[in-house]
């Protein structure tokens, strides 16, 4: 967000709400009928909405979010724009918590496990059952995930009083680079990297846009050292990994590292340095001068010249910034890997400047497996083992033997708002809420204190409760009082002892209700970074190429997914359907094969074949990838459950099958990339759920590209402007006869309205033409915007099957084009993305043919679809170039009923999550991007409500403008000159898809993408 | 009507078995009684075909339209191609009747009464495809301008209301064409008939009695609606075309679509009309009405309409390429060797190859072999409107985009349902009115002399 947005009136009903939450939460009691109120609510106003803030609760990152509710139920969430770290965005899982919380496979009620399985229990004979068999058995274990710090005390509290331990695991632990940050500056913590100051990344396969550490945060500060700014600068990415994850293909040079040999890379990178004036210190010294160059071209792959240039590049274009490797490069020498990195980050001088150690991560998860491995094989000894936001059963190789030693556990109990695969294991499941409809907070950053609090009363279908008050309540029937009969109390209680440090000398209430209101507090303390030297190490470390299990012809890569993390997201139809941003495939998982590769298999896309390593088999699909190296193939994470709901069961595989469940020293991580595997087609199909048509633009002016070199001011075209003003001379003498001709145009702002455009009884003088640009130098094709427009504009989803058959309803469909992607040798990427709307074209050839006028253009320039008119020809659909158009095949959006056939409907209560200022649309219409014309009419009924005033640039923001981290969409009138978005559109940069061709004049200008190589043509 | 012929052109068209008026009637409305086996065979086999469309339509509705192939990129499939399919059947009858009778070719008189009713229900048929595609037919109405309270009216500009207009006017005009032209024979029907029939006969035959003053008139209003009907013939597939031409994909973006239409509607008019009339030929035995000859001049105008459209496939290709435009050539590349190629293919195998066989007299003159080649070029037919359609379709501007169409049972039910639907109308028309035109087959034979024959006029 920048300062042209304004939404102080916002702040003030978040302000109001904030405060009324402590005491009553909301305001829906269980609502079964419309019924109207007898004695309206105060904070409620039918149709308008009411925001709150919170933290969002997908993953540790701990982004502020913005809840909105209207009538008391959460209808979406956005990012909190006073938050440091999420700055008002977030990504596709964050937007999807509103499925998490309405999702129908959450349990209705406690389980307790009898004879013939699980059966419903009421909550207080439940906790009396927990009570007894604590006060039973000792030695009791609490697994849990990333928590906040408030409910991680408490888990303390309770435990010293029950007597056990806590043991932290998470699928995405990033412990190798806490414990290279310990080795190397004695630190044990994840520094924060600054990637907005970098002029130059190098990444060692860590994917940060998309799962690494604090995505959305990096996502930003990238966007703006990649952009290319006002002079004609931009910073550069080079991609140092074995395959191309979507942070990957954002990359400028891509050089395609053998797997595992980061290290070697780093350090012969380093040597040069250091080589040629650079410090790092004696022990190190000494360390660099065996990883010259040329003894690492066997390893890495990569010829020493190409080492040597890289090196020079780092420290020539500084601030530079080396990052990696993530989750997915975990090997057996990992902590080596991250050390060598922050070595090379040293020796640049970065250390204190991109790569920040104290203001640490605190939230991101750097707890050792190694830890919970030692437990797992202490298990049979344990009296209660309690599971919290973690599923070990599904997200641990089995080689990790979780499911025998949880077996011979005393008792299990979880706290699992769905059936997860460790759930599925327990004595006793005590559903926890939703984080949007409980109370919480979260410390990202040493500096950074957020609270999370309820936006709703929990959601009426389920008899849930807070992880925190079961604890408080079992404590006290075990005899443990905390003097806290709520976590709400015992929250603030905690809070009480951050205030005395954070606002001292105020009221409590007061700081509490502005923390609320605000949702974030940011400590006055300064954290100076000093200085840091690197320290010898006290650790035995190998910094060679590890060894992969087994002799099979490709190495695995394990990933996480940019849409599901380690798994945790997979029950959520949104996600499920979001095309990843790397394959472009929904729902089902597949296996990445070099198509060179592919070809020697004798394998196509869409193949099975039967991927085999010395831990185990999975049969999955291929998926033809030029991203990936020859001798590699990938996996991602997060599919393939066998329990957890109805969404997410039996939909791919789980790559973890495939792995050995090892310890990587000394970090204690698991090992990720550990083993080769064969591929053996099996000789079916199982086609795969793509939407891409084709990945090549085919010399289409569909994204082109300029080249760095050639930008800046460009002399006025005079041979391109006569031969255009031919082709206008020529439609206005139709239009002088009376004829009906398209008006050209170059979408400059005073051509607005257009001549002889057709505005009815409308006064066109009146009415803004409203329009968006795109920057694609900005844009990484994440596609957070789908899931935010899917949120925002109540978009169905239509299962795997559907899109298969290419019905896939997202308004916006996120192209992703290969111009250059080679992993035979370093050297150049270009991978090219366009997020595709409707353009709303001027001269939109949607409207002409559709027989009833459900396609029309309104006077301010939209062009709008009346969902009730439409007949359902698709008349329009066909003939729009863009193909934005999205036809409603079946009832998408008509409810699951129960006994219906098991199916990826929606379901109760899925519906509450609804947008009620956008219609659900029935079967057989058209729909597609409305330029979310009912944030529009808000904006409007805003500004008339106060004074009249005119509308502000920037006061209108549709859902994808909101959710870009990377900040690359802008919308407004471009009819004022002044707006930003008039100014975008007179970009040299500036180009509308396709109108040229067809004359369609959009109202979405793109702006080129810049590449440091030179593009072949002025088109591409 | 008044077509005059020397003694050598009448007894070229007719067998010359056929020797006095008494037979012809005695020949003609024999078909009108019992029904026979073969008769009662084919009849319950398009029962059986209307049962399945409506079936698959009523399951459509209830299920939504996504019981069909169709998805994005491509959301005209088999429900469009098989209504043009049906338009350009609709052709020939009208053109036999009308344009032929306005340029006097003697040869129309024994198989126009076929062909008329072909074209009605030939339109009837082609009519329901734009209401099964809607995605809400229940709203289909819509389409008609009616005047309603809230001043909605239809988009006068979409190619798609023409189509509206073009049809039902097409069918009106067709309809009433096709009565009046029954009327003298209904008359003769009427006189042979009893009972229930004979009541039947007797509404729809207005009370002619042959009088000379109702010939009179009879003729005039023959004149009048033929000459009305002939610029329909062009207007309506022009039209049709138009849903594509209009657009701006790439492959229907044409100028050269209607006259490319009107002539693939006549080819594959007159070639249904082969399909119909050498079964009905054999089935009621008119072998000495519907003579080689008739056949002959059939296979020449299908020969003519074949290279016509072979012409616009080549100018298709042709300006594609010469345009210079990439986008297109990728379209028309694509519909050659892409995806789809099969579909091309069969289409230029059957429009293209297989009619330039008529060049040669004696496959003109082999029953067989006509009608074989008839079928061909009906599938030939069915498969340019699909090639069109979809190629075009599935391959646009947007690469990324692009996607393949197939179709799925709903569809393919309904488009072979179409047929028994198409037939179940056909077959009861040749129960209840002289599938042959009585009074025009008349005018062909040899003038009855007084004393000569036995028998004189009827």
């Amino acid at each position: 967000m920048t300062d042209g947005i304004k939404r102080r009136d916002f702040l003030k009903v978040v302000g109001a709400g904030g405060a009324g939450a402590t005491m009553f939460g909301c305001s829906t009691e269980r609502v079964e009928k419309l019924l109207p109120y007898v004695i309206p609510d105060e904070e409620t106003v039918p149709g308008v909405s009411t925001w709150y803030t919170s933290v969002c609760g997908e993953c540790p990152a701990g982004c502020g979010v913005w809840v909105r509710t209207r009538e008391g139920r959460v209808v979406k969430v956005e990012g909190n724009p006073d938050h440091p770290i999420s700055e008002g965005t977030l990504c596709s899982r964050g937007y999807s918590a509103v499925q998490g919380l309405y999702n129908p496979d959450r349990l209705s009620s406690p389980l307790v496990r009898g004879a013939d399985g699980f059966s419903p229990i009421g909550w207080d004979e439940a906790e009396d059952l927990l009570a007894r068999r604590l006060d039973e058995g000792d030695n009791h274990l609490f697994l849990a995930g990333r928590m906040g710090p408030s409910l991680t005390n408490l888990v303390e509290d309770f435990l010293s009083g029950v007597g056990g331990v806590r043991r932290e695991y998470e699928g995405l632990s990033e412990a190798p680079l806490r414990e290279a940050t310990r080795i190397a500056f004695g630190r044990a913590r994840i520094p924060t990297f600054d990637f907005a100051q970098a002029r130059l990344v190098y990444s060692f396969g860590a994917d940060f846009l998309e799962t690494w550490l604090s995505p959305v945060e990096h996502h930003r500060g990238f966007s703006q050292m990649a952009g290319v700014d006002d002079h004609g600068s931009k910073g550069r990415m080079v991609f140092l990994a074995p395959r191309l994850s979507l942070t990957g293909q954002n990359a400028d040079e891509w050089v395609p590292l053998k797997p595992g040999s980061e290290a070697v890379v780093a350090l012969a990178m380093a040597h040069v340095i250091v080589q040629e004036g650079g410090d790092a210190g004696p022990y190190y010294q000494r360390l660099l001068e065996n990883y010259d160059p040329r003894s690492v071209e066997e390893a890495s792959g990569l010829p020493a010249e190409e080492i040597e240039a890289l090196a020079r590049q780092f420290v020539e274009d500084t601030p530079s910034l080396a990052v990696g490797p993530g989750v997915a490069g975990h090997h057996r020498n990992a902590t080596a890997a991250n050390l060598s990195v922050h070595i090379l980050n040293f020796v640049a001088g970065n250390i204190g400047r991109t790569v920040r150690l104290q203001e640490a991560d605190r939230a991101a998860p750097a707890h050792p497996y190694g830890e919970l491995a030692s437990a797992i094989s202490a298990m049979s000894d344990a009296g209660v083992v309690m599971v919290h936001g973690t599923n070990p059963a599904y997200s641990l190789p089995v080689g990790a033997g979780f499911g025998q030693a949880f077996a011979s556990a005393g008792f299990r109990v979880s706290f699992a708002s769905e059936m997860d695969e460790t759930a599925e294991l327990c004595d006793l499941i005590l559903p926890d809420r939703h984080p949007l409809e409980a109370w919480g907070d979260s410390n990202p950053r040493p500096s950074l204190y957020a609270l999370q609090q309820p936006a709703m009363q929990p959601v009426s279908t389920f008899e849930s409760k807070q992880v925190g008050d079961v604890l408080l309540s079992v404590a006290l029937r075990t005899g443990n009082d905390f003097g806290a009969p709520t976590f709400f109390d015992y929250l603030q209680r905690e809070w009480q002892l951050h205030q005395s440090r954070l606002a001292p000398g105020r009221a409590f209430d007061e700081f509490w209700r502005e923390t609320l209101r605000k949702g974030v507090v940011v400590s006055p303390d300064a954290f100076p970074e000093g200085p840091i030297s690197l320290r010898s190490p006290d650790a035995i470390l190998s910094f060679d190429v590890p060894d992969l299990d087994g002799d099979g012809e490709f190495a695995l890569i394990v990933y996480p997914s940019p849409r599901f993390g380690d798994g945790r997201h997979a029950n959520r139809p949104w996600l499920q359907e979001l095309p990843d941003p790397v394959s472009k495939v929904t729902w089902h998982s597949w296996v990445e094969v070099h198509p060179a590769a592919a070809e020697r298999l004798e394998v196509r896309t869409g193949d099975l074949v039967s991927v085999r390593s010395p831990h185990g088999e999975v049969e999955v699909p291929v998926w033809t990838y030029p991203g990936i190296r020859e001798d590699t193939v990938a996996l991602a994470m997060g599919g393939g459950h066998e329990s957890f709901g109805r969404y997410a069961q039996g939909m791919g595989v789980n790559a973890m099958d495939l792995l050995p469940a090892e310890v990587e020293q000394p970090s204690g991580a698991l090992v990720h990339l550990a083993t080769r595997v064969d591929l053996v087609p099996t000789g079916s199909r199982r086609p795969l759920a793509t939407i891409e048509g084709s990945s090549d633009q085919h010399n289409r002016p569909i994204a082109p590209a300029v080249g760095l070199p050639v930008l800046g001011p460009v002399e006025a075209g005079s041979q391109e402007e006569s031969h255009d003003e031919g082709a206008h001379g020529e439609l206005k003498e139709i239009q002088a006869m009376g004829g009906f001709a398209p008006v050209a145009t170059e979408g400059k702002p005073e051509d607005f309205p257009l001549e002889g455009s057709r505005y009815g009884q409308y006064d066109p003088e009146e009415n803004p033409r409203w329009a968006m640009s795109i920057d694609l130098d900005k844009c990484t094709g994440c596609s957070i915007c789908v899931t935010a427009c899917q949120s925002e504009n109540n978009v169905p989803w239509v299962g795997e099957e559907q899109v298969a058959m290419g019905r896939d309803m997202h308004w916006i469909r996120l192209e992703r084009y290969y111009e250059t992607v080679d992993a035979s040798h370093p050297g150049p990427l270009d991978v090219r993305f366009l997020p595709m709307i409707c353009q709303h074209c001027g001269n939109a050839p949607c409207e002409p043919v559709c027989p009833v006028y459900a396609a029309y253009h309104t006077p301010e320039g939209l062009n709008a679809q009346v969902y009730n008119r439409c007949v359902g020809t698709r008349y329009c659909a066909n003939n729009c170039p863009y193909k934005v158009r999205v036809f409603n095949w079946f009832g998408f959006t008509e409810m699951a009923k129960p006994g219906d056939e098991p199916s990826v409907a929606p379901a109760e209560p899925m519906n509450w999550g609804f947008n009620p200022d956008v219609t659900v649309r029935s079967s057989g219409v058209m729909e597609k991007c409305s330029f979310c014309v009912h944030r529009i009419r808000e904006a409007q009924n805003r500004a008339r409500v106060e004074g009249q005033r005119p509308l502000e640039d920037g006061e209108v923001i549709p859902a994808c403008q909101q959710a870009c981290p990377a900040q690359a969409i802008t919308f407004g009138d471009i009819r004022d000159s002044h707006s930003r978005v008039a100014q975008a559109t007179q970009n040299e940069r500036g180009y509308r898809v396709l109108d040229e061709h067809i004359n369609t004049q959009p109202a979405v200008t793109y702006l080129k993408k810049v590449t440091f190589h030179e593009v072949d043509s002025g088109e591409h | 009507m008044a077509t005059v012929l020397n003694e050598k052109e009448r007894g070229a068209l007719t067998h010359p078995d056929v020797e006095s008026f008494g037979q012809v009637n005695r020949d003609i409305l024999k078909i009108l009684s019992r029904p026979g086996k073969g008769w009662w065979a084919l009849f319950s086999v398009a029962v059986l075909g209307v049962g399945l469309f409506f079936t698959c339509w009523i399951y459509q509705i209830i299920t939504g339209i996504g019981v069909t192939g169709l998805m994005s990129p491509v959301g005209w499939g088999v429900y469009i191609t098989t209504f043009v399919f049906w338009v350009g059947i609709a052709h020939s009858g009208t053109l036999i009747s009308a344009i032929l009778f306005l340029f006097r070719a003697p040869w129309r008189q024994s198989i126009y009464r076929a062909a008329e009713a072909m074209t009605v229900f030939a339109v009837m048929t082609a009519g329901l495809f734009p209401l099964i595609h809607l995605g809400r037919v229940w709203h289909g109405y819509w389409l008609i301008p009616y005047p309603n309270s809230r001043f909605l009216w239809p988009n006068f500009r979409s190619p798609l209301l023409w189509d509206v207009f073009a049809v039902t006017t097409y069918f009106t005009v067709s309809a009433v064409f096709f009565y009046l032209g029954t009327i003298p024979d209904v008359a003769a029907a009427r006189d042979q008939a009893k009972g229930l029939r004979k009541k039947l006969y007797q509404v729809v035959a207005m009370g002619w009695r042959g009088t000379d003053r109702e010939w009179h008139h009879f003729g005039k209003a023959y004149v009048f609606l033929a000459a009305f009907a002939t610029p329909l013939v062009l207007s309506v597939h022009s039209v049709v075309s138009w849903d594509f031409a209009m657009s701006i994909v790439p492959g229907w973006h044409a100028t050269i679509f209607a006259p490319y239409f009107v002539a693939g509607a006549i080819f594959s008019g007159v070639a249904m009309v082969i399909t119909l009339t050498v079964p009905l030929r054999k089935i009621f035995g008119l072998e000495a009405y519907l003579t080689v000859k008739h056949f002959d001049a059939m296979a020449k105008l299908i020969l003519l309409t074949s290279l016509i459209v072979l012409y616009a496939y080549m100018s298709e290709f042709f300006m594609a390429w010469y345009s210079g435009e990439e986008i297109e050539r990728a379209m028309f590349w694509n519909r050659l060797f892409g995806d789809y190629w099969w579909a091309t293919w069969t289409m230029l195998v059957c429009n293209g190859l297989i009619p330039i066989m008529l060049w040669f007299k004696r496959i003109r003159h082999s029953i067989p072999a006509l009608f074989v080649i008839s079928l061909f070029i009906n599938i030939g037919m069915w498969f340019e409107r699909y090639v069109i359609i979809v190629t075009s379709l599935s391959h646009e501007y947007e690469p990324f985009a692009w996607g393949m169409y197939r179709p799925s049972l709903v569809e393919m039910g309904i488009m072979v349902g179409s047929f028994g639907w198409f037939f179940f109308w056909f077959l009861i028309f040749t129960r209840i009115l002289p599938p042959v035109a009585i009074a025009e087959l008349k005018e062909v034979l040899p003038q009855p002399l007084r004393g000569s024959r036995k028998e004189g006029v009827a």
